[in-house]
C-alpha cells in the first residue's frame, strides 16, 4: 500500500538531490535544472496531499492541483526567462560557471 | 478655477518643454501668464473677507479623507505673488545653457509649480506633496547645472531637505493623530476649528511644535541646521539659487505660520525660549560667519542664512505685529535675495571668479549691475525705503513689546537687543563685500567686461518696484495679511 | 489749514533724483537743470510755508496696526522745523548752483547730482518728520546718500573706505537710536513726538529707564553728529566732493543730530542724569576736535575738525538744557561753515585739487574775492564781534557759565584753540610767499561758484544780530551776565589769533610738533585694532567652526558613520551565487524549524 508518506519521502529526496544540485554544481545550466527539480517536487507533494485529502464526500481537494497547474505555467515562463538570461550570460562572458559571475558584489 | 490655472500652468509650460516647445520662449510666457493670472488673484482678492478665497475642492480618497483642495487667504496670497515674481524674474535671467536647455528650463517650471501648489494647498497632504515636487528638480539643478563641488552640494542638500522633510511628515502625521478619530482631517480649515475648540491637548502640542520647527527649520536654515545652504547657493546655477532662496525655503517660514502658530499655540510657547536662542544663533553667529567670507556667493549664502533669523524673530514673538512683521520680511527677503544671486550669476559668468579679493572696480565697468546690486544689498541690510526695513521695523517692534517692562528686560528684549546689533553686522558684510566688488580701482583683467544686458532691466526693475512698493506702502501688504494673523491672536 | 504743500517740498528732490536715474541718466546737463530747479522749487515752497500761520498738512499712514503701533507719514511744521526748511533749502539751493561749476567736467555729474536730491530729499524728511519711525528711515537715508555722495568717486580707494567707514559709524549709533526708540515706544505707547510727550508722564516714574532710553536715542545723535566716540567717520569724508563737505559734513546732515536732539528735547531734558552725560560727550568733542585741528594740514580736514568742535557746543548747549541755544548755533554755523568749505572749494579746485594748506600761500592778492569772504567765514567761526558767531557761541558760553563752570572753562579754551588754528590756515593759505607752482598759477574761480559764496557772506556775517535771528528763532530769554562771559570769550579769542599770528607769519613749514595731536589720538588705530581684536577674531572663529566642526565634523560625520557601516556590512556580499542560495536555504530551514518545532 502507497501512502502519502512515500509520496513525501520521495518529494522530499527530489528537493534534497534539487537543492544540493544548486549549491554545489558550477554550470548554472544544470542548477536551473536542478530548480526545475525543487520545483517538482513541490508540485508533487501538492498532488499527494490533494489525493489523500478527501473531503466528507470522498472527492479530493482540487485546489492543490489548481495550484499545481498555476506553477507548472509559471515555470515554463520561467524556464524561457532564464534560459534567456543564461544565453544573454554567456553571449556577454563566454562562460555558464558560476565562479566567473560573482560581480554582484561591491 | 483661477487657482488650478496658476498652479499647473507652469508644469504644463514644462511639460511643454520636454516635449519640445521652444524652451526659453514657452518658460518665459509661462512664466508671464502666471504672473498676470497672480496678479489677477491679487486685485480680485476681497481684503475684507475673513477666510479663504477662490476656494475649490475635489475629492481623492475618501476613505483617508484626502481632498484636494485649493484656496487663498492674505498670507498666501503674498507668497503666491512672491512665487509669480521670483519666478519670472529667475526664467528671465537664466542666460545660455549650454547642454540640456530645455530640461533646465522645464526644472525651473516645476519648481515654480511646486510652490504655488504647496501656498494654495489648503489639505496638509498636498501641502507636503507639492513642496517635495518642487525639491526634486532643485536636485537636478545644482547636480547637473552647478558649478564647482556641484555633486556633493547636491548631495547635501538633498539628504539634508529629505531628513527635514522626513521628520516634517511625522510631526504632520503626529498632528493628524493628535485630534480624536472622529475629527481627523488633512483640511487645515477643520484643523483650525478643531484645534480653536481646544482638541489638540497641550502635551502633544510641545512635542508636534518641537517636530514642526525642527522640520521645517532645517527646510530654512534655522542653525545649527544650516549648513546645506551656503554650499547648495554656491554650487547652484543662479536661476536656481533664485528661486530655492527665494521662494522654496520660504515655504518652511510659510509652514510655521500656517500650521503651528494657530494651530499649536501652546506648544509654541513651551519652546519660544528655544526658538530665540536658535534664531539668535542664525542672527548673531551666522552673521559672523559672513563677515568671514572671502566668496560673493558665499557670502550671500550665508547671508540669507542669517536674514531667517528675523524672519524667526518675527515667528518667535508671539505678538500680532512681529508675525505681520515676519510675513511681511518673508517677502522682502525673497525679492532682494532673489536679486542678488541673479546679479552674482551674471559676475561669474563674466569674470568665471566670485572671490571677493580677486574682484574691484567693477562699477565703472558695469555702471548698470552696479547700480541694481547696490539697491539689492542696501534693500537686504534693511534700508528704509524696501520693503525689509518695513519688515525688520515690525519684528522688532513687535517681539521688543512681547511683555515689556520698564523694570527689567526680558528674554524678548535681549533678543531684541541682539536682533539689533545684528544689523550692524549685515551692513558689514555687505558693504564690505560692494565695496571689494565695485568700488576701488578697476583691474586690467576686467576692463573689458561688458555690463548686464539692456533686456535685464525687466526683472530687475520689477523685482526693485516690488520691494519699493511694500517698503512705501506697507499698508496694503498689512491689509492683507492681518486678518490672517488677527484669528491667530483673538484668543490673547 | 491742510495743505499739500509740505508734500511739495519733501518730493520735488526725490522726483528729481527719480527721473535723473530713470531717465536722464546719460544726459548730465539736462539731469543738472532737473535737479537745481527741484531744489529751488523747494526753496520756493518752503518760503511760502514759512510765511504762512498754523499750516498743516495732509497725513498718510504708513504702517496702521492699532491699538499696538500706528505709524503716520505726518509732518510737524512749527518754528523749529519751518527754520530749518528755509536754512536746509536755501543753504542746499545754493551748494546746488556751486556744484553745477564744481562738478562741470565729471563724468559721474548725473550719478552726483541725483545723489545730491536725494539727499535734499531725505534731509528735508527728517526735518519734517512727526514721528520717531518716520524720523528714523529718512535718518537712515541721509546715511545712504551720505554714503553715495562720499564714496561719489569710488574708484579711489581712499573714497571708498571712507563711505563704508561713515555707514558704519553711522550704523553703530543707529543701533542705539533704534533701541532708544523702541524703549521709549514700550513705554509711552506711541511713535508720535506729541502723543510721546503727552504719555511722557508713564516713563519719569521710572527715572533709569529714562535715562538708558534718552542715552541711547543720543547714540542716533553721536553717530550723526559726529560726536566722540563716533567722530572718526568725518575726516574721513572729506574725500567727498568739496560741496558735499560742505552741505552735508557741514551744514545740515551732521546738525541732523542736534536739530533731533532738540525735537524731542521733551524727552531728554526728563532726565538730569542723560543731559550731563549729553553735556559732557558734546564737551569732549569740543576740545579734543579742536587740539585736533591746530595740527592738520590739509585744509578741508581742519575744516572739518572744526565742524566737529562747533558741533560739540552745540550738542554742549543741548545737555545745557537749552535747545534754542542750540538751535541758534545751529543756524549760524551752517551759513559760515558752508562758506568757509565752499571757499575751501574754490582754492582747491583752482590749485588742481591741492588740499595741503603748506603747498599754498599768498593766495589773498589772486583769489580777491574767495579770500574776503573766506575771511568772513573765519571771523564768524571763531566769535569775533560782531560776526554772527560771536553771538550764539556767547550765549552757549553763558548758559555754560551758569550751569557747570568746568565746561564753561573748557569751552572758553576751545574758543581759544578755535582762532588759533582758524588764524592758522588764514595766514597759512593767504599770505606769504606761495609754495607751489600751483599756489602760484591760481586765480579766482568761475562766477557760478564765487555767487554763492557772496551770498552766504552776508548771513554769515548778519545772521547773529538778534533782530535778524529773531525773525527765525525763538531766542532764550537771556540774562544779564555783564560783560564778563563776552569778554572772556573775546580775551581768548584775541590770544589765539596773537599766538598763530605770531608763530605762523613767514614759515615754510609748521613750527609745532605734536605726534599725538597730529595723529588724531591715534583714534583710528586703536578702533582698528579693537575691530580686528573682536569683532575679526570672532568671525573667523565662527567661520572655523561653522566649516570644520558644524559641516565637517558633525553634518559630515555622520554621513561618514553611516558610510563606514554600509562597508562592514558590504563585507558579507562575497558575489557567489551559490553562497546565497546556501543562506538562503538555512534561512528557510531555520525559519521552519522555528515556526514548527518551538
Amino acid at each position: 500500500m502507497i501512502t502519502l508518506g512515500h509520496y513525501l519521502i520521495v518529494s522530499g529526496l527530489l528537493f534534497t538531490i534539487g537543492f544540493a544540485g544548486v549549491l554545489l554544481r558550477r554550470n548554472i545550466i544544470i542548477i536551473f535544472m536542478s530548480l526545475e527539480l525543487m520545483l517538482n517536487a513541490a508540485n508533487l507533494s501538492l498532488v499527494a496531499f490533494s489525493r489523500f485529502r478527501v473531503d466528507s464526500a470522498g472527492m479530493p481537494n482540487y485546489n492543490a492541483q489548481v495550484f499545481v497547474f498555476f506553477i507548472i505555467t509559471v515555470a515554463a515562463a520561467e524556464v524561457a526567462v532564464g534560459l534567456a538570461i543564461i544565453v544573454a550570460l554567456y553571449r556577454a562572458r563566454q562562460t555558464t560557471h558560476v565562479e566567473d559571475v560573482n560581480s554582484l558584489k561591491f | 478655477m483661477i487657482l488650478h490655472f496658476i498652479v499647473f500652468l507652469p508644469v504644463a509650460a514644462a511639460l511643454a518643454i520636454l516635449v519640445g516647445a521652444p524652451a526659453r520662449r514657452t518658460a518665459l510666457w509661462g512664466a508671464a501668464l502666471t504672473l498676470a493670472a497672480t496678479l489677477l488673484a491679487y486685485f480680485a482678492f476681497d481684503t475684507g473677507q475673513r477666510g479663504f478665497q477662490f476656494v475649490t475642492s475635489c475629492a481623492v480618497s475618501s476613505d483617508w479623507r484626502i481632498n484636494f483642495t485649493l484656496g487663498l487667504d492674505g498670507l498666501s496670497l503674498m507668497m503666491m505673488l512672491l512665487t509669480a515674481v521670483v519666478t519670472f524674474a529667475a526664467v528671465w535671467f537664466t542666460g545660455e545653457i549650454t547642454e540640456h536647455e530645455n530640461a533646465f528650463y522645464a526644472c525651473l517650471l516645476f519648481i515654480a509649480g511646486g510652490a504655488f501648489g504647496a501656498f494654495a494647498s489648503l489639505d496638509l497632504f498636498f501641502f507636503y506633496a507639492f513642496h517635495e515636487l518642487a525639491l526634486i528638480p532643485t536636485f537636478l539643478l545644482i547636480g547637473i547645472w552647478g558649478s564647482g563641488n556641484r555633486q556633493a552640494a547636491a548631495w547635501k542638500i538633498t539628504i539634508y531637505l529629505a531628513t527635514g522633510s522626513f521628520i516634517l511628515l511625522l510631526g504632520l502625521i503626529m498632528l493628524y493623530r493628535s485630534v480624536p478619530e472622529a475629527a481627523r482631517t488633512f483640511d487645515l480649515r477643520a484643523l483650525q476649528k478643531a484645534a480653536s475648540l481646544g482638541m489638540i491637548p497641550a502635551d502633544a502640542q510641545g512635542n508636534i511644535y518641537l517636530l514642526l520647527l525642527v522640520g521645517f527649520g532645517i527646510l530654512v536654515s534655522l542653525f545649527p541646521f544650516h549648513t546645506w545652504a551656503p554650499e547648495a547657493y554656491a554650487s547652484a546655477p543662479a536661476p536656481a539659487a533664485m528661486l530655492h532662496a527665494g521662494v522654496l525655503k520660504k515655504f518652511g517660514l510659510y509652514g510655521l505660520l500656517r500650521l503651528a502658530l494657530p494651530l499649536l499655540p501652546e506648544g509654541a510657547e513651551q519652546w519660544s525660549t528655544l526658538l530665540l536662542v536658535l534664531l539668535l544663533g542664525n542672527i548673531i553667529y551666522v552673521g559672523l560667519v559672513t563677515i568671514a567670507q572671502k566668496r560673493l556667493d558665499w557670502m550671500l549664502g550665508y547671508s540669507s542664512v542669517m536674514h531667517m533669523g528675523y524672519i524667526f524673530l518675527g515667528i518667535a514673538s508671539g505678538t500680532l505685529l512681529g508675525t505681520n512683521g515676519a510675513a511681511v520680511l518673508i517677502f522682502a527677503h525673497g525679492v532682494s535675495i532673489a536679486l542678488l544671486f541673479g546679479l552674482a550669476g551674471e559676475i561669474r559668468q563674466r569674470t568665471g571668479t566670485l572671490v571677493l579679493a580677486d574682484l574691484g572696480g567693477l562699477g565703472k565697468v558695469m555702471p548698470r549691475a552696479g547700480l541694481a546690486f547696490g539697491l539689492a544689498a542696501f534693500a537686504s541690510i534693511g534700508l528704509p525705503g524696501f520693503a525689509n526695513f518695513t519688515g525688520e521695523v515690525m519684528v522688532l517692534f513687535g517681539v521688543f513689546r512681547n511683555g515689556a517692562s520698564p523694570e527689567r528686560f526680558n528674554i524678548y528684549q535681549i533678543a531684541t537687543v541682539l536682533a539689533l546689533w545684528g544689523v550692524v553686522i549685515s551692513a558689514v558684510y555687505m558693504l564690505r563685500a560692494y565695496r571689494s566688488v565695485f568700488m576701488g580701482a578697476v583691474r586690467e583683467s576686467w576692463s573689458g567686461l561688458t555690463d548686464l544686458s539692456r533686456s535685464l532691466r525687466v526683472p530687475i526693475g520689477i523685482l526693485i518696484a516690488m520691494s519699493l512698493w511694500f517698503g512705501f506702502f506697507p499698508q496694503s501688504f498689512i491689509r492683507k495679511v492681518s486678518p490672517t494673523f488677527k484669528s491667530y491672536f483673538t484668543a490673547k | 489749514m491742510s495743505s499739500a504743500l509740505p508734500w511739495y517740498i519733501l518730493l520735488l528732490p526725490f522726483f528729481a533724483a527719480v527721473v535723473i536715474v530713470l531717465l536722464t541718466k546719460s544726459s548730465r546737463g539736462l539731469s543738472s537743470f532737473i535737479s537745481v530747479a527741484a531744489v529751488l522749487g523747494s526753496f520756493i515752497c518752503s518760503c511760502l510755508v514759512f510765511t504762512t500761520e498754523n499750516i498743516r498738512s495732509i497725513e498718510l499712514t504708513w504702517i496702521d496696526l492699532r491699538p499696538i503701533l500706528y505709524v503716520p507719514l505726518g509732518f510737524v511744521l512749527d518754528d523749529l522745523s519751518k527754520t530749518m526748511l528755509v536754512l536746509v533749502t536755501g543753504i542746499g539751493a545754493l551748494i546746488h548752483i556751486y556744484s553745477l561749476g564744481y562738478m562741470k567736467d565729471d563724468a559721474g555729474k548725473s550719478r552726483y547730482f541725483a545723489s545730491l536730491s536725494f539727499f535734499m530729499f531725505s534731509m528735508l524728511g527728517i526735518v519734517l518728520s512727526n514721528n520717531f519711525v518716520m524720523m528714523f528711515i529718512f535718518w537712515e537715508l541721509v546715511g545712504v546718500s551720505s554714503y553715495l555722495l562720499i564714496g561719489h568717486w569710488f574708484e579711489r580707494d581712499a573714497a571708498a573706505e571712507a563711505a563704508k567707514k561713515a555707514f558704519l559709524t553711522n550704523r553703530i549709533g543707529d543701533f542705539g537710536f533704534m533701541l532708544g526708540i523702541l524703549m521709549a515706544w514700550t513705554a509711552t505707547g506711541s511713535v508720535v513726538f506729541d502723543d510721546m510727550a503727552q504719555e511722557l508722564g508713564r516713563i519719569t516714574s521710572y527715572p533709569g529707564y529714562l535715562t538708558v532710553a534718552t542715552l541711547l536715542i543720543f547714540c542716533g545723535a553721536v553717530g550723526k553728529s559726529a560726536q566722540f566716540p563716533l567722530h572718526v567717520w568725518l575726516p574721513d569724508a572729506m574725500e567727498g566732493p568739496t560741496p558735499i563737505s560742505a552741505l552735508i559734513h557741514a551744514a545740515t546732515m551732521v546738525a541732523a543730530g542736534v536739530y533731533m536732539l532738540v525735537r524731542v528735547g521733551f524727552l531728554i531734558q526728563a532726565s538730569a542724569t542723560a543731559l550731563s552725560v549729553i553735556a559732557w560727550i558734546g564737551t569732549v568733542t569740543a576740545v579734543m576736535a579742536a587740539l585736533i585741528a591746530t595740527q592738520q594740514n590739509d585744509i578741508k580736514r581742519i575744516l572739518a575738525y572744526s565742524t566737529l568742535s562747533q558741533l560739540g557746543y552745540m550738542v554742549m548747549a543741548v545737555g545745557l538744557a537749552s535747545g534754542e541755544a542750540a538751535m541758534f548755533h545751529l543756524f549760524t554755523h551752517a551759513f559760515f561753515k558752508a562758506l568757509l568749505f565752499l571757499g575751501a572749494g574754490s582754492i582747491i579746485v583752482m590749485l588742481h585739487h591741492e588740499q595741503n594748506i603748506w603747498k599754498m600761500g599768498g593766495l589773498a592778492g589772486r583769489l580777491g574775492i574767495t579770500f574776503l569772504t573766506f575771511m568772513a567765514g573765519t571771523l564768524a567761526l571763531i566769535g569775533f564781534p560782531p560776526f554772527s558767531g560771536f553771538f550764539s557761541k556767547d550765549l552757549i558760553l553763558a548758559l555754560a557759565y551758569e550751569k557747570n563752570p568746568a565746561i564753561f572753562w573748557l569751552a572758553l579754551f576751545t574758543a581759544f584753540l578755535t582762532a588759533f588754528y582758524m588764524v592758522r590756515l588764514i595766514v597759512v593759505v593767504f599770505f606769504g610767499k606761495p609754495r607751489s607752482e600751483h599756489a602760484r598759477a591760481g586765480r579766482e574761480a568761475p562766477w557760478v561758484m564765487i555767487t554763492p559764496l557772496m551770498i552766504l557772506a552776508i548771513p554769515a556775517f548778519a545772521s547773529g544780530f538778534g533782530f535778524v535771528a529773531k525773525l527765525f528763532l525763538p531766542l532764550p530769554a537771556q540774562e544779564e551776565h555783564g560783560w564778563l562771559v563776552p569778554g572772556l570769550a573775546l580775551a581768548a579769542t584775541l590770544a589765539g589769533i596773537t599766538l598763530a599770528v605770531v608763530l605762523y607769519r613767514r614759515r615754510e613749514s609748521d613750527p609745532l610738533d605734536f605726534a599725538l595731536v597730529r595723529d588724531r589720538f591715534y583714534f583710528d588705530e586703536i578702533y582698528g585694532f579693537l575691530i580686528k581684536a573682536t569683532q575679526g577674531v570672532l568671525a573667523s572663529l565662527s567661520a572655523f567652526i561653522d566649516r570644520w566642526i558644524l559641516d565637517v565634523g558633525i553634518i559630515r560625520g555622520a554621513g561618514g558613520t553611516t558610510w563606514g557601516f554600509g562597508s562592514l556590512l558590504r563585507l558579507l556580499q562575497v558575489g557567489n551565487l551559490q553562497a546565497y542560495s546556501f543562506l538562503f536555504g538555512l534561512g528557510i530551514v531555520g525559519l521552519i524549524y522555528f515556526t514548527l518545532f518551538r
